[in-house]
């Protein structure tokens, strides 16, 4: 898990700066990975089942609508990442921010993913965003 | 839609916390979750590639010197004290003038029989007059003749009969034997002063080997006022001396983990010059310090090394090191525990040196805890010493890097030596010879005060 979540986030190069390495790879890098993958699961599963779906929603189900949670998840990942480096109180460094890009674009990705995934289960909104 | 109530509806939350419950990390946590295994599934993955603390290090530096500490809160069986009691030492303990005035000795001396006479270090209390054999005086007695001078001198002490007699009768474990004397040793004569060194080893070997055999010399002055007798007889004595100030010396003799004990408690508080002699002390502690003073890439090796409250840190992970950028890194080191020679920084920076395979790391300073760096909040505050290190090779591998202080005779011991005493002045007859009779009988066999392993390796 630590390894996997650790090879995705250095994508972008190692952690900065280098004293707070460890903490990265071992605490901040697994807490942001599975956040994001469970935050982008639970806002899919929210547009295509709660409100397009259970609550009967009809008028929340155009690529517009999409989009909105789109941004709203890449948003969250983006907090999401500065609350947890700052709970972690590692040294300020720009690339806290980088990581949180970083984070942001990946949980609009798993949202992407998500979304093809599991959009046939909604009754409303079962060919959006495409 | 209404025959799915409410469970669906709960069916998002549900699956979310699911997927969150085992999920987070925090460094809080990561002790727990080393020691409880596989409990959640994020346990199954810790580090696989750290390597165990200091294993490619060990070497000889984890044999008795990191025993000793074990039975440290134990005081001492015994201390037996000898004072010397010869003409020699009349001058140091003068009768009382009429204005009162008493020499620095017998201020010194005084108090500190005291000391050994109050403390708590130690079980049983003995004081001896040495005369051509120890006499068994109380406190009270040996204390009055401190103060008020020597009823009955005795004609002379030959050195290394008290030291034969001190190893034969009194060497015990948790025992140590202190000896309080001029130590002016007059051979026969002159044709016995180039064995100085050998008399001195043979009388402390005659009883028997007692390979942990330890002894610590601390020197003073003091103000003498009396008759002055040179080891070289053919000088003559010297009547109302002196004007310079004359040495003594406290030699605690005993195994090396009790000499070390006793020293801590009753001799290191006072400012003294003095030199050790097999006397083996517990591995001071110490940490690599990611944050203070560090340049370059490099971070913790050590497995769990996220954790906040570890206290120590021994392995260095350089990513990346080249000259235009090296990688340094401090070393906080704990010597509290040390006897004040080990301490100063002038003898660290001598003497403080670093080993390591394979690489160019080399110590760059060795400074003492400041002001600030206590008051910091950092782990830097925790350390009293930092010897800094630089290197500009990154490792190809784990490799043993080992700090190592030398046991270094210190230089006073040459100042306070003198081939010729027949001027009375702040030296002693052949005092290094003397002290050479104390070094372990193979040479090369000094063992270094402390050595430190740290692990270089690279960075993942």
């Amino acid at each position: 898990m630590k390894a996997l979540f650790r090879s995705i986030y250095e994508l972008i190069g190692a952690p900065q700066p280098p004293a707070d390495t460890p903490v990265y790879r071992d605490v901040i890098f697994p807490n942001i990975g599975l956040l994001n993958l469970g935050i982008s699961l639970a806002m899919v599963v929210v547009f295509y089942y709660l409100i397009n779906r259970a609550m009967g929603v009809a008028t929340f189900n155009k690529g517009r609508h999409w989009a909105i949670f789109l941004v709203l998840n890449g948003l969250i990942a983006f907090l999401v990442t500065v609350w947890q480096t700052s709970a972690q109180q590692v040294t300020d460094h720009s690339y806290i921010y980088w990581l949180a890009t970083w984070n942001a674009i990946l949980g609009m990705f798993w949202f992407f993913l998500f979304s093809v995934l599991l959009k046939r289960g909604s009754t409303n909104a079962s060919t959006t965003p495409f | 839609m209404r025959h799915f109530s409410a469970f669906p509806r709960l069916l998002p939350a549900l699956g979310l916390i699911l997927l969150l419950l085992p999920g987070c990390y925090s460094r809080s946590d990561m002790k727990s979750e080393e020691g409880a295994t596989a409990t959640s599934k994020s346990t199954t993955e810790t580090p696989a590639t750290a390597p165990p603390e200091e294993a490619p290090v060990a070497g000889p530096a984890e044999d008795a010197s990191d025993v000793v500490s074990g039975t440290a809160a134990q005081p001492l069986q015994a201390v037996n004290v000898f004072l010397e009691v010869s003409g020699s030492m009349e001058g140091f303990m003068p009768k009382t003038g009429a204005s009162g005035e008493n020499t620095k000795f017998q201020q010194h001396i005084a108090q500190l029989l005291s000391e050994i006479n109050r403390t708590s270090s130690a079980r049983q209390k003995t004081f001896y007059r040495i005369k051509e054999k120890p006499y068994k005086d109380t406190y009270q007695g040996i204390s009055a003749t401190v103060r008020s001078g020597i009823q009955q001198p005795a004609k002379s002490t030959d050195i290394p009969s008290v030291l034969d007699t001190l190893m034969s009768q009194y060497y015990q474990p948790g025992t140590v034997s202190v000896l309080i004397s001029d130590f002016i040793y007059s051979p026969k004569n002159a044709g016995a002063i180039p064995y100085i060194k050998t008399d001195i080893t043979d009388a402390l070997t005659r009883s028997g080997s007692h390979p942990d055999r330890a002894v610590s010399v601390y020197g003073y002055t003091s103000d003498f006022r009396g008759t002055y007798y040179p080891a070289l007889v053919a000088a003559g004595k010297k009547t109302n001396c002196c004007d310079t100030e004359i040495p003594y010396y406290i030699w605690v003799v005993g195994p090396a983990d009790a000499v070390r004990r006793f020293d801590a408690a009753l001799l290191e508080q006072q400012p003294s010059k003095q030199a050790h002699f097999g006397v083996t002390y517990p591995r001071p502690g110490y940490s690599l310090l990611s944050k203070y003073q560090n340049k370059g890439s490099w971070y913790y090796g050590d497995a769990g090394a996220s954790k906040r409250n570890a206290d120590a840190y021994r392995v260095v992970a350089v990513s990346d090191a080249s000259v235009q950028q090296p990688v340094e890194f401090v070393v906080g080191m704990n010597l509290g525990q040390l006897p004040s020679q080990y301490r100063e920084v002038g003898y660290l920076k001598q003497n403080l040196t670093l080993q390591g395979v394979d690489t160019d790391a080399k110590l760059l300073d060795v400074t003492a805890a400041t002001d600030q760096t206590k008051a910091s909040s950092g782990p830097e505050s925790k350390f009293t010493h930092f010897a800094k290190i630089r290197l500009t090779k990154p490792p190809k591998a784990a490799r043993p890097l080992v700090l190592k202080l030398q046991d270094q005779r210190p230089a006073w011991v040459a100042q306070w030596t003198t081939k010729n005493d027949a001027t009375p002045a702040s030296k002693t007859f052949a005092l290094s010879s003397l002290l050479d009779g104390l070094e372990p009988q193979v040479e090369g066999d000094k063992r270094p005060v402390f050595e430190l392993p740290l692990t270089l390796q690279p960075g993942e």
